[in-house]
């Protein structure tokens, strides 16, 4: 399959890092220390690109086949916006919902893969850390589902024992706009371990063994968590600043991010100044009258 | 006498030397040199006591305390001069001696200060130097003493009143009438007082009831100043920052404030004197060049009045920060009956376009200046619920808006300001009420309010109206700027170097999945700004917009419960508001801001501020005459003030033959009229209770007007429909008099038929009409069709497929419908007009008999978008303007507003005019030109090198320039110093049409943008 760092635009993506350090991705201070993302100069509105000198007039015309490759069909110009922002917007989705024990974060070069880290709480998986990737299609969302790929084949039913990915299509035979998100793609991964299904199995040792000798497949699950869990600390399979990985506790790097988990200071958002930054009210709640706040001075 | 002066003088060298001797010097001998000199004083000062003499005129007249020792005496004539001078010497080393010693144990007093106070030595001297001439020069001498001991002397001394009470007579004896040397001298010396004052509160206490010895309540320091309120200069700038060190006094002292509010003109006189300041700036400015549109700081530096009222005005808002609450709900009370209402309010209403356009440029610069939020509240209520001459402030602006040359351009940069002030008050007013019912959508649609644009449908729809001729695939590099972002792994670290090398390249990744670049598409870079700054704008709008009341999302408020059907209700409650605030709208004894009156929504405003709101630039002048013999008589009242008719008429003869009448906002003023007819009818009974505390005979006027216009309103629409052609100036023809304007008006109609048919069509009934009238019906269907095609959930079509699917073919709008070609009539042909008078009566029945429910999404969003609409005839920078205001209302987070400006899947009702809409006609009007006009991509590209010249030429003034405020980020700000532009030789800023075109563009990707991150930020839990 294509994937296309061509959509990923680095100073988004730098941009995007910082919410997801903040919603998902300090768990507990394991990932690497996030890189100095490139900081993006403040231009003014309404610019007109600059004139480069000398620059030579590429004349050639856009090629057919670039035109085809956006199978969206918008401006050429602005579709890889659209769906870099459509991203975006998933990713907010997937913040808001508050997945237990999953945190995912998409790469540095392209918005469409997501790296992700699931912890499982209970059941028969307890005590398993499974990385994936995400694969998102560049179609999307006019595409298939995304696809979910764990780095190390967990040994379930579901999971393909050679490539680690998981069958997410059977819960979604067809993506439809509007309706699919990813975070339900992140949810289901999560659910799979929880509730077992063995019918059509991409597995079908786990699937045979969990029907017949649960015992067995236990075991199995056992070996499997231990052997994903001892990976826990390579280095990620992508060479990428964003991607998840894990390092022993440092207290001098993790205590720190760790505290200021717990006292949930946010870090203010760079204010420029010169703005007026807080707005005005005199309406009282539940009327639309100006100035109809009670503690209004005399003369109104 | 020149002792004080030789001290004063002497002050920096003098006593380092003396503080040099006097080191090591043992206390005991500074103790006994000072009581020497003090003997050889005082032998002097009793020779000429005037006390031995009987002939004490002088201390009779001043009627201050008596001197401590008597005894017989000689009368004492003139001072010999070697006598003074002794005494002068004596004097200037006695203090040096007390300001050089150190308090004693535990803060007690030094010996020589003791001394000081048991001999009552400073107020002997100062009765020594009242018994000789008290001049100015000696005044100043005197000043000058004290100011040196206060500063100076290691203990304090004003606690002792034998110190404090000569200093208090010193003061009192300088004010009123003193030369400009004695005033600065004052003034300095009392702005040390204060100082001494904010350190040590103790004294406080003191210098009250040294004062009352004197027999006044008086807090003389504070009286003293109150004169130089508004001084320029220095003198007026130490004065009120003691004055301001007192104000902040006055928030912890209950004692300070009450004073102040009670028994000082601080108040009255600040206000006041905002009013006289404001009197002396000149009526008319002059305008810099023809986009001047408003006072940037390099501007206002030349004029020294407006820079003294500037000082004043950032007096008070620094007076209103500090001050105890009752001090400052006084000082805005005076600001708002003091300056804005009887001052600002007419100067609002002048005669001439000029005097207008210069108070409104004031009115901005006001705002501007303005921090403090109770006073941007004064200034706010003014401009909101304040009615002149029956017409709302905020009714007046905002018709103005469409007045042509510098007073239009003038009023949308104050709008911007307001805008800019992230306030819910005025959003409500200008935006927010309109919308908040939802009428002005399908019903079905408000669902859609609060979702998300996931996919970027709506900002590739406005982009997809980008214009062939500035397409980034047709028009070449260097000028669009097609730079791709190809930013792989090795170049992360230099994102804006410009333009980068296409190139293709296979990666492999560790899971098998290649990634292959993109090697012929280009992305707009530029557009990376716009969305950078779409972010920024729409965080801190959105971070502002926490303090508000409501979220404006569809919900809450509640649509239901603002329905005008709902309106007797909330009239009721209005009535109930009322009772306890009575409303003041006449002089008030003791001034206090008249109590706005309760408004209803969504329209307060009564039918006689309408017949301006609409007339007024819509509309040719309505004579009294023609008002008569075609309506009932009329109170005098209805009639709009006469400045304003003048006014109209300036207007009128400006814009004829060049200024092109927005006829659609005439549209929507007539639905406004509806709705206001059935307002005035709440009005009357809401305001009836509170009339009558009005003079008798403003009620008996009142009340008849108002019976007059119920009348009027239930004889419905016959009477509407002599009415409203009267104000679309179409029953003209029986008064030839009105003729000239009679053809401009024909002309603007024509105008109007054809450019916005669409608006009403759904309306025409009238014959003639009707095949026209079908098939624009017809083709609004299909237009509203296409809008809602995504939201007909079109499976797994793409909208963006239909995005572009427009953009190759563009949906006819109706906008572009060329059959009614009225300019072909002339004003001669009346059954032309009549034929028009019947299809705006038609248009009226059928309004007047869904007057509740008339969707209407307000005049300020109906006279932008009028203004929008003709963007390919405003001079660039009212199209910088108006973009910039578009944008800066799009920021904001509110789904009521964000809907409808930026989701173009929303199904609006037939006669609401969206942006979009707008947009799309732009669109298709310059397509038209582009195919016309044979130089017209070659003048884009000129254009675009005239405004890329432009922008760095202002962006290099930008760094210079420090005020901050007038520095917006907004793009009109940055775009428009007063500056004159480089005029480009080879396009004119004449081809408004290609300016217009190359910033629509610039414009579709600016919303584009705010949309493409509202679909983000709008939807992440904020910070904190």
């Amino acid at each position: 399959m294509n994937l296309n760092p061509f959509w990923s635009m680095s100073t988004n993506t730098g941009r995007k890092r910082s919410d997801g350090e903040e919603q998902s991705g300090h768990q507990s201070g394991e990932q690497q220390q996030q890189r100095a993302s490139p900081a993006r100069p403040s231009f003014g509105k309404k610019q007109l690109p600059s004139i480069p000198k000398n620059a030579v007039p590429i004349t050639k015309p856009a090629s057919p086949a670039a035109t085809a490759q956006l199978a969206n069909g918008t401006h050429a110009s602005y579709g890889p916006f659209y769906l870099e922002y459509s991203l975006l917007a998933e990713f907010t989705l997937v913040i808001k919902q508050k997945l237990p024990g999953i945190y995912v974060q998409p790469s540095y070069k392209s918005a469409l893969m997501w790296f992700g880290v699931i912890f499982i709480r209970h059941g028969l998986y307890q005590d398993g850390v499974f990385k994936f990737t995400v694969y998102i299609p560049d179609n999307y969302p006019d595409g298939e589902c995304p696809r979910v790929v764990f780095d190390i084949p967990v040994f379930h039913p579901l999971v393909d024992p050679v490539s680690g990915e998981l069958d997410v299509r059977r819960a979604f035979t067809k993506w439809r706009r509007n309706h699919n998100h990813i975070w339900q793609v992140l949810m289901y991964a999560r659910t799979v371990f929880y509730k077992i299904n063995t019918m059509e199995p991409l597995n079908p040792e786990a699937a045979v063994l969990y029907d017949k000798d649960v015992q067995l497949f236990k075991r199995k699950v056992i070996d499997s968590v231990k052997l994903c869990n001892s990976h826990l600390f390579d280095q990620p399979k992508m060479d990428d600043p964003y991607a998840i990985s894990f390092s022993s506790w440092n207290p001098a790097i993790h205590d720190e991010a760790k505290e200021r988990m717990f006292t949930h200071k946010r870090r203010p958002e760079d204010h420029h100044k010169g703005l007026q930054v807080s707005g005005l009210s005199w309406v009282k709640p539940g009327s639309t009258q100006p100035f109809s706040k009670d503690d209004n001075p005399p003369q109104c | 006498m020149m002792m004080a002066s030789m001290v004063a003088n002497g002050n920096r060298n003098g006593r380092e030397g003396e503080a040099l001797v006097l080191k090591g010097v043992d206390p005991e001998t500074c103790m006994i040199v000072f009581k020497n000199h003090w003997a050889q004083v005082v032998k002097i000062l009793e020779k000429h006591d005037p006390l031995r003499s009987n002939t004490s005129s002088n201390m009779a007249a001043l009627g201050v305390i008596g001197l401590s020792s008597g005894g017989p005496m000689r009368f004492g004539g003139p001072i010999p001069g070697d006598e003074a001078s002794a005494v002068q010497n004596y004097v200037e080393h006695m203090l040096f001696l007390l300001m050089e010693e150190d308090a004693g144990q535990a803060g007690a007093m030094g010996p020589i200060l003791e001394f000081v106070v048991m001999e009552n030595v400073m107020e002997r001297l100062f009765l020594w130097s009242l018994r000789r001439q008290f001049t100015d020069d000696m005044k100043l001498e005197q000043l000058k003493m004290y100011e040196m001991i206060v500063g100076q002397a290691r203990q304090p001394l004003l606690h002792h009143k034998p110190v404090l009470r000569p200093l208090m007579m010193l003061l009192s004896s300088c004010s009123g009438t003193a030369g400009p040397e004695v005033e600065a001298e004052l003034v300095s010396l009392l702005n040390q007082l204060c100082c001494v004052l904010a350190k040590d509160q103790s004294v406080l206490e003191l210098f009250f009831h040294t004062s009352e010895d004197q027999g006044a309540a008086n807090f003389l320091i504070f009286s003293l100043l109150i004169p130089f309120i508004h001084r320029e200069g220095l003198v007026g700038q130490q004065a009120r920052d003691a004055l301001l060190l007192i104000m902040s006094l006055s928030a912890e002292n209950q004692r300070v404030a009450q004073h102040i509010a009670e028994n000082t003109y601080f108040c009255p006189v600040l206000a006041t004197g905002l009013s006289g300041l404001y009197s002396s700036l000149p009526t008319k400015l002059e305008v810099p060049g023809e986009e001047w549109h408003c006072l940037h700081r390099e501007d206002w530096l030349q004029m020294p009045t407006l820079v003294q009222f500037l000082n004043s005005l950032e007096f008070c808002n620094a007076v209103i920060q500090v001050a105890h609450p009752s001090i400052r709900d006084q000082l805005v009370s005076y600001i708002y009956n003091g300056f804005l209402v009887p001052v600002l309010a007419p100067a609002l209403h002048k005669l001439t376009l000029e005097e207008v356009m210069t108070t409104t440029a004031y009115l901005d610069l006001f705002m501007r200046s303005v921090s403090e939020p109770v006073l941007l509240q004064t200034f706010l209520s003014f401009i909101l619920l304040h009615r002149h001459e029956n017409v709302h402030i905020l009714d007046t602006l905002v018709s103005r808006i469409n007045t042509p040359f510098q007073l239009g351009t003038v009023s949308l940069a104050l709008f911007q300001t307001l805008i800019g002030l992230y306030c819910e008050d005025v959003m409500l007013q200008l935006i927010l009420r309109y919308l908040i019912p939802c009428n002005h959508m399908m019903l079905s649609q408000r669902r859609v309010v609060k979702e998300r644009d996931f996919y970027s449908v709506s900002a590739a729809k406005i982009l997809a109206l980008t214009p062939s001729c500035c397409s980034p695939e047709h028009s070449p590099p260097p000028l669009r700027q097609l730079d791709s972002i190809l930013w792989s792994k090795g170049t992360d670290n230099s994102p804006n170097t410009g333009i980068k090398e296409t190139e293709t390249f296979l990666e492999e990744d560790g899971s098998g999945y290649s990634c292959v670049i993109g090697s012929e598409i280009y992305l707009d870079v530029n557009y990376l700004h716009y969305l950078y700054n779409a972010r920024l704008g729409i965080s801190s709008c959105t971070r502002a917009c926490q303090v508000w009341s409501a979220p404006y999302d569809g919900e809450d408020p509640p649509p239901e419960e603002y329905q005008p059907s709902a309106l007797e209700e909330t009239g009721a409650r209005g009535r109930q508001a009322q009772t306890v605030n009575p409303k003041r709208s006449h002089p008030h004894p003791r001034p206090r801001p008249p109590c706005p009156p309760q408004t209803t929504d969504p329209a307060p405003t009564n039918h006689l501020e309408l017949e301006w709101d609409d007339s007024y630039d819509a509309c040719p002048v309505v004579s009294p005459e023609a008002a008569e013999s075609s309506r009932p008589p009329q109170p005098p009242a209805a009639e709009p003030p006469k400045h304003i008719q003048e006014m109209r008429r300036t207007a009128i003869m400006l814009v004829k033959g060049s200024y092109i009448e927005e006829s659609d906002f005439q549209d929507d003023v007539m639905v406004y009229d509806l709705v206001a007819k059935k307002d005035a009818r709440d009005t009357v009974d809401r305001c009836r209770p509170s009339r009558e505390t009005q003079p008798e005979l403003e009620e008996s006027e009142m009340d008849s007007e108002f019976n007059l216009e119920e009348d009027h309103f239930k004889e419905s629409s016959l009477q509407e429909k002599d009415e409203v052609p009267l104000s679309n100036g179409l029953s003209l023809p029986l008064h030839p008099t009105n003729m000239e304007v009679n053809s401009s008006e024909v002309t603007k109609g024509s105008k109007e038929v054809k450019g916005h048919v669409a608006d009403y069509n759904s309306n025409l009934q009238s014959p003639s009409a009707t095949e026209v009238g079908d098939d624009l019906m017809g083709q609004y269907e299909e237009l509203i069709r296409t809008l809602g095609s995504d939201e007909a959930g079109t499976g797994g079509s793409s909208p963006v497929k239909t995005v572009d699917k427009e953009f190759r073919n563009p949906v006819v709008t109706p906008m572009e419908e060329d059959e009614v070609d009225f300019s072909s009539f002339s004003m001669d042909t009346p059954e032309l007009e009549k034929q028009h008078s019947s299809l705006f009566g038609t248009k009226l029945r059928s309004g007047s008999t869904r007057s509740h429910s008339v969707p209407f999404t307000g005049p300020f969003v109906s006279v932008l978008l009028s203004r929008l609409e003709n963007m390919l005839d405003n001079s660039l920078h009212v199209n910088l303007l108006l973009t910039g205001i578009l944008a800066q209302l799009a920021a904001y987070p509110q789904p009521l507003l964000q809907s409808f400006l930026l989701n173009t899947n929303m199904v609006f009702q037939p006669s609401v005019r969206s942006l979009y809409q707008v947009l799309a006609s732009l669109k298709n009007q310059i397509e038209q030109q582009a195919s016309t006009k044979k130089d017209f991509p070659e003048m884009i590209t000129s254009a675009q090198h005239c405004l890329l010249a432009r922008e760095s030429s202002l962006k290099g003034q930008d760094t210079n320039s420090g005020d901050s405020r007038d520095c917006s980020p907004l793009v009109a700000g940055r775009m428009m110093k007063s500056s004159p532009p480089s005029q480009p030789k080879t396009i004119s800023l004449a081809r408004t049409e290609v300016f217009a075109t190359v910033l629509f563009t610039e414009f579709l990707k600016e919303l584009a943008a705010i949309a493409q991150e509202h679909s983000i930020l709008s939807h992440v839990p904020m910070e904190e």
